[in-house]
């Protein structure tokens, strides 16, 4: 290979790195944004507190992130979570035990239907450290959901379960 | 020049600065669409791949043959940053079962090395699609309902690992 063609590839495959980068990092506002909301309610979730009054506030700042009627599927024998009442009623009951929890949010797809209303596919990863033994173990899971546009502020409107293997 | 600075830059910097360039371009398409780094996490693949291992997914093989039974491959959820590490034990068409803890393959028990603890694992027989794998971790010492196995779209693999 001649040392302009060496140059050539050097600048060919620089170019699609910062491209590649470039495509990452600077999505549409609304795609940012749609992130920024879903990365906000993990810190929410992983601030969660088990001390009293805490928890019913957590919740309903919890509750802030998901539409009115929103639909939870969590998959086979479980039933569908309806609204958004009953989800934050769940969620300060299950504080204590999900305290001990860290929720990631990997993997995340989002595909912008229009100026109110986004498909999002994502990875959830909770992390737990067992107390007593000091392990962590590490349960993931796929989730393919739908956000709107609500009161200007990206909410959850449904969160499906995907069978990754069935 | 000084020993630091032909040390840090070599005899030609400009050289160097090509050779880096290079390194960081192969470095860049290798380990992002061929060989894959990942960690192992969790026990379901014990005792082959203990947690905290790191590993390698080859993500070219299948594009010169098919996944084949006893490939230990890496299969995608949403994306390819969370994967689930699983051995394929079950090809497209075939009748699946376990019974007693005993891997059945078209009513077949199937004779499986890897696999050192066995739960008496029984779950009904499901059948692969056309484009369908039967996976499962080679830790049956777990409980059933612990362990995530099942059939998976082709689409979903990812690859095999390296070691």
């Amino acid at each position: 290979m001649t040392r302009r063609a060496q140059a050539g590839l050097i600048v060919l495959v620089a170019v699609a790195a910062v491209g590649s980068w470039i495509w990452h990092t600077y999505a549409s506002p609304e795609e940012r944004a749609v992130r920024g909301r879903l990365d906000a309610l993990a810190a929410e979730f992983n601030a969660a507190t088990t001390d009293g009054l805490g928890t019913a506030i957590r919740a309903a700042r919890l509750g802030q992130y998901f539409t009115e009627k929103v639909v939870v599927e969590l998959g086979q024998g479980s039933p569908p979570i309806h609204g958004r009442e009953t989800l934050v009623g769940m969620a300060a009951r299950l504080q204590p035990r999900t305290a001990a929890f860290v929720l990631e949010l990997d993997d995340v797809t989002i595909q912008l239907v229009d100026a109110a209303r986004a498909d999002v596919a994502l990875t959830v990863v909770i992390r737990r450290r067992s107390m007593a033994s000091g392990e962590e173990s590490l349960d993931a899971r796929e989730f393919s959901a739908e956000m709107q546009k609500d009161g200007g502020e990206w909410r959850i409107s449904r969160v499906v379960a995907v069978d990754t293997l069935r | 020049v000084s020993l630091t600075r032909r040390l840090v830059f070599g005899r030609n910097p400009r050289r160097t600065l090509i050779r880096i360039l290079v390194l960081a371009g192969v470095s860049f398409v290798v380990f992002g669409w061929m060989l894959t780094p990942i960690r192992v996490r969790g026990i379901s693949m014990e005792p082959a791949y203990r947690d905290g291992a790191l590993n390698l997914v080859n993500r070219v093989v299948y594009r010169f043959r098919s996944p084949a039974r006893g490939d230990v491959v890496a299969i995608r959820l949403a994306g390819p940053h969370v994967l689930y590490v699983k051995r394929i034990v079950g090809l497209p068409g075939e009748r699946i079962a376990f019974v007693n803890g005993n891997l059945q393959v078209n009513g077949t028990a199937l004779a499986e090395p890897y696999v050192l603890n066995r739960n008496p694992w029984d779950v009904p027989e499901v059948a692969c699609g056309p484009r369908e794998y039967f996976v499962v971790g080679d830790n049956r010492g777990m409980r059933a309902g612990d362990h995530d196995f099942g059939r998976v779209d082709a689409r979903r693999i990812l690859g095999t690992l390296v070691f």
